[in-house]
């Protein structure tokens, strides 16, 4: 896993990208917890969502949980793939399983966000 | 140690209300720091859909043609409601029945299951097979995942396709869970053959007819029990003060944004 990953503690990771941009998705602990996946609905680009707010949700045979922004700014990508191909949470959560890239209002922001050992720790407590 | 596992026995009410009573239950949990339970019926007969299904597969389905409708916030399948125990359970994220879905889904049936024994019907959660249908069949109660209570049939040692007599969903929110969950007591007379399953009443060999009052204290003395707490009914209805609010939370889920959102 990158060390430049940051987690928030709902489980999205954010990536710090060099055009500025924050790559988005959720942790393999998450995805695995969620068990399989069956819908996602992923937010419209440009929407402009402050850290903790719902961006989509996703149904597993066992629940429905919130996707949640880990940092504000505007959503300017969002990955159109992911709801046909649900696996690939899974098989590369950190990569092709990306879900959306946010411009963010304040870069420094993920600062405030787990690395990657306190989520470790966190998911282990 | 939690010391109390607070319980609202609500009477009946419609979709709506039963869908904002169980949102507020969440509230209430994180209020406690501990889970909490409502055990509830319906004014009628209603269908309530995942929080995903397509609006269109209702409108297709003709044996429910007619009756209420309501979206739950949690996925799964459709359920007719009218002739089962439905409950919700609300526990805080933190606690550890709230930190994976399976732990409390298991927790609930794995409950039921040792009460339904006890009753001398052949109860157990389902182990995943090969044949299992898939998970966007329309009704709830021909779904099968890992953990759903299934019983054997009478004289008949279990198999793979024995009955799915209990099933529950999940809304995973920002601090707490909501679990909504229904046990199938017998046919469902206000909904076509085609859609009506038997619950208990077919898996059980000495023809009883089944009541969830009873049924649902004795299972939830275990869920107490399991908790290391003892039951503490609630005086009032969820909704009602203290909690309040239900009124404005009913609106959205009667409203036609919500049941049609996909």
């Amino acid at each position: 896993m990158a060390a430049e990953l940051r987690f928030a503690k709902s489980h999205e990771w954010v990536r710090p990208e060099a055009s500025g941009l924050a790559t988005v998705g959720i942790s393999a602990y998450a995805v695995e917890a969620l068990t399989d996946l069956v819908f996602m609905q992923l937010p419209p680009v440009g929407k402009k969502v402050k850290a903790g707010e719902s961006i989509g949700e996703i149904e597993s045979v066992k629940a429905v949980s919130d996707l949640y922004a880990p940092v504000s700014g505007e959503i300017v990508e969002v990955n159109t793939a992911l709801p046909g191909a649900l696996e690939t949470l899974g098989t590369d959560p950190y990569g092709a399983g990306w879900i959306v890239r946010i411009k963010p209002d304040d870069a420094s922001e993920m600062a405030k966000l787990l690395d990657q050992s306190a989520y470790d720790a966190l998911v282990k407590s | 140690m939690t010391s109390v596992l607070p319980v609202w026995w609500d009477g009946p009410a419609d979709g709506p209300t039963n869908m904002a009573a169980d949102e507020l239950l969440a509230d209430e949990a994180l209020r406690r720091c501990s889970p909490v339970v409502r055990v509830y019926g319906w004014t009628e007969p209603t269908v309530s859909l995942g929080a995903f299904q397509p609006l269109a597969d209702a409108m297709g389905c003709e044996a429910i043609a007619g009756l209420p409708l309501v979206r739950r916030p949690s996925g799964g399948g459709a359920i007719l409601h009218g002739t089962d125990l439905t409950y919700a359970v609300a526990v805080p994220k933190a606690h550890p029945w709230g930190q994976t879905p399976q732990v409390l889904y298991d927790a609930m049936h794995e409950t039921m299951a040792a009460t339904l024994r006890d009753l001398g019907i052949a109860a157990r959660l389902h182990a995943p097979s090969g044949d299992d249908p898939p998970a966007t069949v329309f009704l709830c109660f021909r779904r099968r995942s890992p953990g759903d209570l299934v019983a054997a049939m009478p004289g008949r040692p279990p198999q793979a396709d024995d009955p799915k007599v209990m099933g529950s969903a999940q809304r995973r929110l920002g601090s707490a869970v909501v679990q909504h969950g229904s046990l199938l007591l017998g046919p469902n007379t206000a909904v076509g053959p085609e859609a009506r399953d038997g619950g208990l009443a077919a898996v059980d060999s000495a023809g009883r007819r089944w009541a969830s009052g009873e049924l649902a204290s004795s299972w939830l003395e275990r869920v107490a029990a399991r908790l290391g707490a003892r039951l503490a009914p609630q005086g009032h209805p969820v909704g009602e003060p203290p909690l309040g609010g239900l009124a404005e939370r009913s609106r959205h889920f009667a409203s036609a944004a919500w049941t049609g959102r996909r």
